[in-house]
């Protein structure tokens, strides 16, 4: 027992990131700050910043599997995908028919009113989140019983499947997609309605998961991830957490593809719904980079990776796949665990991490 | 005084004299295009014939003393991004272009999937897009006001090919019941928009259909279907796939000894599959949107084969111009003839000089209907003979007659 004890004196894992400390309300809101400020700022720079959250939101939902439950999911973009489907569908389907508008040949052309158009957004995107959770329900049933490598390669199956399944699905357009309904006001003004809501589900995601790791539920998730045998046999009712877990990932990532998809204009299976080899492991790469199991690690991570991206894309044309691999190969060798993992082990107090000393220390040895 | 007045005088004459002779000679203002499109990915190899048409003609219009607006001149610049092949990615770039770039006039990205993200935002900002390379029908009825396209749309793309076979099954004495079609097409906007069309011709003709499948997403294999082909021995075999796709069949026909007597495919020049396959490409049909040898001219290239002589002059590694090159270098020809026209850099003015376009061209003729795309030019259908691509259908256009069955090499 003693030797236990000795053991969790030196990990760095404790229960600091379940309260608030005087950083944690600088950081949020530096990002809150810059969140409203960012667009009136840059305007032109809008969707860029838009698209940031959008990877904050990513990054955040991978970490409550990957980071905080040791479950490595590489096929959450399915919730992406499939909340971009839902919302689009519905957007479309509360007015006229999915089947007739989406068809190449034929399809007449149907002109949204205002009103049409943001009732559709608003009930589409809470269909996209529902719907999202509820498969999470279901697929969770079936892959809940991989673990490791197993798990990380199912769910990558059921992204690259549903996006083959979705291109042969005719109704939604198969692989000609689905243009989005036009938005009903001026370019600057969408944009700034998206960022708004690409800003609000990031920050959504962000509270929550910050509320959702302090309660019980977050030390069962990571029970699972420490010793799932023992967690199950503590009485944890394993199963039961992994679903609500992944759930609870869908559910935003659901919005965040609603969102995506009416930001780009037009949607299609295999590039723009289910982009498992872009997005799809973007999150994994950001929330690593920031270093999983952290409540900032995400979100650093996303926001360092996405500005990285964005200059060698602009500036380095060409050698952007090379640039992100170099990131993601130094970041996996040098720094497992992520620039907020190295930083909360250097420099435990900025988290409120206490570390006690050693009973048995320098101070007894002097007596 | 005098003294002054007279170096005074002199010194108004030189600046006169300057200012007469600068503004012959004056170097027109940059006017920036702007372009994304696929530089890398799997439609990099027609993003890159499109770019070159773009640059060829804005060379051209440039040469010829830039576009006359009242008493300006200006030069055509095309900015570009690489889009990686990907509708996500279209969005982002295009909102980059007019927001941070600045660009007001918009030439299009490489395949429809593109296109149709592109003309939301497009219609997002009221800023008009001519278009080159988008041939989907489902670009054209969505009410879209700022986007004009010059090429015919893709349903017609392997429609002749169908009543081709149709036709000589009759000539043939056999019911075009008994016609055994095998189709394989990319699961792609533009792909998706010809199959419909062959579709249609097929009902219209009642030929009946054995194979109909999809290529894998990244086109690099389609050994499964044509292992089909060698079990079902279907009269003709249609096959849509931009140019990977065309390259990878016209490998693997090769590899696997298909010996269908009937084969068409999109994209065969931009995929230089004579160039990569030799003889055994012979026989190919190839539907295009453009040929060299057709009797079109306009003002700035004159024929259609002094463009063909001046892009190999100017590109090397072309034994063929593919029409994507053609048709790129006319959606630049329409711009400057819309601005020419319009006498404004205001994009409300052009859109309407551009919904009004009525030119012809080395491309053919172009003008629009009001869903924008352009309803004046036939496409037709080559056949690949001796390695050389000629044109065997519609007839009005036909030069040489069709070889059936075709040589299997």
């Amino acid at each position: 027992m003693t030797i236990v004890a000795n053991e969790r004196a030196d990990t760095v894992e404790p229960t600091a990131r379940r309260m608030i400390t005087p950083n944690d309300l600088i950081m949020f809101g530096a990002i809150v700050l810059f969140g409203i400020v960012g667009p009136l700022l840059f305007p032109n720079y809008t969707f860029q910043i838009a698209v940031l959250w959008l990877m904050v939101l990513f990054a955040q939902t991978w970490d409550v599997m990957g980071g905080q439950m040791g479950y490595n999911s590489l096929g959450n973009i399915f919730f992406f995908g499939a909340g971009m489907y839902i919302c689009t569908v519905t957007q479309i389907g509360l007015f006229t028919d999915v089947g007739l508008y989406t068809s190449s040949s034929d399809g007449g052309s149907f002109l949204f009113t205002p009103d049409q158009y943001y009732i559709g957004v608003a009930v589409g995107l809470l269909f996209a989140a529902i719907g999202s959770s509820l498969l999470a329900v279901a697929l969770g049933w079936i892959v809940f019983g991989l673990r490791g490598p197993y798990f990380a390669i199912g769910t990558l199956g059921i992204a690259l499947g549903a996006g083959e399944l979705v291109g042969a699905w005719e109704w939604v357009g198969g692989g000609g997609g689905i243009p989005i309904p036009v938005y009903p006001g001026s370019g600057d003004g969408k944009s700034f309605f998206y960022y708004c809501l690409c800003f609000g589900a990031a920050m959504a995601t962000f509270v929550f998961l910050k509320w959702l790791y302090s309660t019980r539920f977050g030390l069962a998730i990571n029970a699972i991830r420490d010793d799932e045998e023992k967690a199950e046999a503590m009485g944890v009712h394993t199963m039961r957490h992994k679903t609500v877990a992944w759930a609870i990932s869908a559910f935003f990532l659901g919005i965040s593809g609603g969102l995506f998809g009416n930001m780009t204009g037009f949607i299609e299976p295999l590039e723009v719904a289910f982009p498992a080899p872009t997005f799809g492991l973007f999150m994994v790469a950001m929330a690593l980079l920031g270093g999983k199991g952290t409540i900032w690690g995400p979100v650093i991570g996303a926001i360092l990776f996405h500005i990285v991206k964005e200059a060698t894309w602009t500036y380095f044309l060409g050698w952007q796949w090379v640039a992100l691999g170099v990131i993601i190969i130094v970041n996996i060798v040098f720094f497992q665990q992520g620039i907020v993992g190295w930083l909360q082990e250097k420099y435990p107090a900025w988290f409120g991490i206490e570390v006690e000393e050693r009973p048995s220390g320098v101070k007894g040895a002097a007596e | 005084m005098r003294h002054f007045t007279k170096w005074s005088l002199a010194a108004v004459a030189t600046a006169a004299m300057m200012g007469t002779s600068s503004l012959a000679y004056a170097a027109c203002e940059d006017l920036t295009l702007g372009s994304a499109i696929s530089f890398t990915g799997k439609y990099s190899t027609n993003g890159i014939h499109a770019k070159n048409g773009y640059d060829l003609a804005a060379k051209k219009i440039n040469e010829m003393g830039g576009v006359k607006v009242g008493d300006k001149c200006y030069n055509f610049k095309i900015k570009y991004y690489d889009d990686e092949s990907t509708p996500a990615r279209t969005a982002q770039l295009l909102e980059r272009l007019i927001k941070q770039d600045g660009v007001k006039y918009f030439l299009g990205p490489y395949s429809s999937a593109t296109t149709k993200a592109a003309a939301p935002i497009m219609e997002k900002y009221k800023i008009p897009m001519v278009e080159a390379e988008g041939a989907s029908r489902s670009l054209f009825n969505k009410g879209y006001k700022y986007l004009f396209a010059v090429l015919s749309t893709s349903e017609q793309y392997l429609a002749s090919s169908v009543a081709l076979a149709a036709e000589i099954a009759k000539k043939n004495g056999k019911k075009p019941g008994d016609v055994k079609v095998a189709m394989a097409f990319e699961n792609d906007p533009f792909s998706l928009d010809v199959r419909a069309g062959v579709l249609d011709d097929v009902k219209k003709h009642g030929l009946k259909v054995v194979i109909d499948d999809k290529l894998p997403r990244d086109l690099s294999d389609m050994s499964a279907t044509l292992t089909k082909v060698k079990a079902l021995k279907p009269d003709l075999l249609l096959i849509s796939g931009h140019s990977k796709g065309a390259a990878t069949a016209g490998r693997q026909i090769k590899e696997l000894k298909i010996d269908t007597p009937m084969i068409a495919l999109t994209h065969c020049e931009a995929a230089k599959v004579t160039v990569k396959y030799g003889d055994s490409a012979n026989g190919l049909l190839c539907p295009t949107q453009w040929a060299e040898t057709l009797s079109y001219k306009g003002a700035a290239f004159g024929s259609a084969a002094d463009y063909d002589k001046l892009f190999k002059a100017s590109f090397d590694g072309y034994k063929n111009v593919p029409y994507q090159s053609a048709q790129a270098s006319a959606a630049v020809l329409v711009w400057a003839d819309a601005i020419k026209r319009a006498q404004s850099l205001d994009t409300e003015k052009i859109r309407d000089a551009l919904s009004k376009t009525d030119l012809k061209t080395f491309y053919g003729s172009i003008k629009f209907s009001a869903a924008g795309n352009n309803i004046a030019k036939p496409m037709v259908l080559r056949q690949i003979q001796d390695g050389k691509y000629n044109v065997v259908a519609p007839s009005e256009w036909a030069s040489h007659k069709i070889d059936f069955p075709r040589k299997a090499q």
